[in-house]
């Protein structure tokens, strides 16, 4: 009897200026991406609030991804700075309430790096597959 | 400036849990668990924490009103009093005692709802006496 | 040898409440009456026999509505040390004016500071009492570490069972002053439910409490259902502290990190996304 492979639900929250561009980019250049991931576009990753990834989770995503310009090169200076102490932490919380904190990813992929883009989807779908559904972990 | 808080009892369920409404200038801006009353132990749910939010309600009744030619208008208490007790002798006297039914509230106190059925059973002459938890 | 006899804690405090309500418009503290034991606004005349210091409750709130009602007002307040460090994460959010507040401060006792598993029962400006020791840290806490995922989350799915979405943890908080809070807003907690959604609705205030929490454990104490949100919170607490170096209520100059640019409250470690 075959048994059904889990396919992970991930949404990935990706700055307009860099990730966004960047997953335009990987598609222009007919590079495979994971149809798991469903693309939201926020315009600075700094505009990601907790309750809005801790939603994300509760309406069914088995993983969070939140991408955004590097260092320096944010669109408007600084809104990364905040992304960039807010998810770890996050991380950390999500952790402390026995949730698996690596359901929960940040990375930066910049509006040149097409292949970077699939590359972290890629890896992160299959680690998220690993993981299980998170329902198995969050009570109904 | 006159800042206090007043103890008094949620009125909201049978718990009577004990709260601080906090004034300043004669006017409630919060409310304060009683720390020191035995029943609340200084924890309230959340019907509590909000027992202020009906006092300065824009739709707080602040006069009686009786409808006149279908338009709800602005009375006073004698003359909203005085057509209660007119409307209720006529319909006891046309339609019996038992006709009247009297509906009285699990937040009313003891004395109120004893006063309500007295009114029922001694005035009106009716055994139909229930309150809104019946409903 | 004639000893003067060594005044207790409160007759010590109602002492210097007296003297200082000479220069300020008032003292916020705890006033007992025949009905209980609330928080109050001692002015000049008033009978400093009634004042109190337990139990607790955030006197800072009340010295917030008061700085917003009145902008000329200066008051003191009797504070202990939870009560100072609530008064400096208040006072980086324009929620106090320090111009307008004095900081009479109480140790608290050894019994109180092993109750709240306090690191830091004493205030800064510490006008009556002696600084007594740490309590000890709250077992659960030093335990989390070695504590494994699958049993944490069995933890807080038990305890958040129980949650009767009163509020009062909010409520009581005295950093908990948002107009609109997120915990109301039906784009995050869906409205309608009990137990309230896990674990949407307690993380989001856990982690809005990451530079926040002064460990006053008002919330722990206003729970109607006993859960140990000061857990939660004390292991957000040594996270901070950790990745930023932030202590909440310890310097009223360092500005709230998770707000600022990484010039303004840098990372001291790396969490690999440093390029």
């Amino acid at each position: 009897m075959a048994v059904e492979e889990f396919e992970p639900r991930i949404v990935a929250f990706m700055c307009n200026w860099c990730t966004y561009a960047g997953a335009d980019n990987a598609g222009v250049a007919r590079l495979e991406s994971p149809a798991n991931i469903l693309p939201i576009r926020v315009m600075c990753s700094g505009r990601i609030s907790p309750e809005l990834v801790l939603r994300t989770f509760r309406e069914g995503a088995d993983g969070v991804l939140v991408m955004g310009c590097h260092l320096g090169d944010c669109h408007y200076s600084s809104g990364n700075h905040r992304t960039i102490k807010r998810i770890p932490l996050l991380k950390s919380l999500l952790g402390f309430a026995g949730i698996n904190p690596e359901r929960l990813q940040l990375e930066w992929v910049s509006a040149a790096e097409g292949p970077r883009f699939t590359q972290v989807t890629k890896a992160f779908v299959e680690r998220v597959r690993t993981l299980g559904p998170l329902s198995e972990e969050v009570a109904a | 400036m006159d800042y206090k808080n007043v103890l008094t009892t949620c009125v909201y369920c049978g718990c009577g849990c004990g709260l601080y409404l906090e004034v300043l200038d004669g006017r409630v801006i919060g409310v304060w668990p009683a720390k020191t009353h035995e029943i609340t132990d200084g924890k309230l749910c959340i019907k509590g924490w909000n027992i202020d939010g009906f006092i300065y309600h824009e739709d707080r009744l602040k006069t009686p009103l009786i409808r006149k030619d279908g338009h709800l208008v602005e009375a006073s208490w004698d003359e909203a009093l005085s057509l209660v007790a007119e409307k209720l002798g006529t319909i006891k006297a046309e339609s019996g005692p038992d006709s009247i039914a009297f509906l009285s509230s699990a937040k009313g106190t003891n004395e109120e709802n004893y006063l309500l059925q007295k009114l029922s059973r001694a005035v009106i002459g009716t055994n139909n006496v229930d309150h809104c938890a019946r409903l | 040898m004639n000893e003067q006899p060594v005044p207790s804690i409160i007759e010590a405090i109602r002492q210097t409440v007296a003297e200082r309500l000479q220069e300020l418009d008032g003292v916020v503290a705890l006033r007992r009456s025949s009905e209980g034991v609330a928080p109050h606004v001692f002015q000049q005349g008033d009978d400093l026999s009634e004042l109190e210091i337990v139990p607790r409750y955030p006197l800072t709130t009340v010295v917030s509505r008061l700085h917003k009602s009145f902008p000329e007002i200066r008051l003191g307040i009797v504070a202990r040390g939870c009560d100072e460090r609530a008064f400096v994460e208040m006072a980086k959010r324009n929620q106090i004016d320090p111009d307008r507040l004095f900081i009479l401060g109480i140790a608290c006792t050894a019994e109180e500071a092993e109750e709240c598993h306090c690191a830091a029962p004493f205030p800064k400006h510490l006008v009556v009492g002696k600084p007594v020791a740490p309590g000890s840290p709250n077992p659960v806490v030093a335990e989390y570490d070695n504590t494994p995922l699958a049993k944490r989350n069995a933890f807080w799915r038990r305890q958040f069972a129980k949650c009767i979405k009163c509020y009062g943890c909010r409520n009581i908080c005295p950093e908990c002053f948002c107009e609109d809070c997120a915990m109301e807003d039906p784009a995050w907690v869906e409205p309608g439910l009990l137990a309230p959604p896990f674990p949407v609705f307690h993380l989001i205030r856990a982690m809005h409490m990451a530079s926040r929490c002064v460990a006053c454990r008002q919330c722990d104490l206003t729970c109607p259902a006993h859960i140990p949100l000061t857990v939660l919170y004390d292991l957000m607490r040594r996270d901070m502290e950790a990745t930023l170096g932030y202590i909440p209520g310890e310097d009223i100059k360092a500005p709230p990190p998770l707000s600022v640019t990484l010039n303004e409250a840098p990372l001291l470690v790396n969490t690999g996304h440093m390029d």
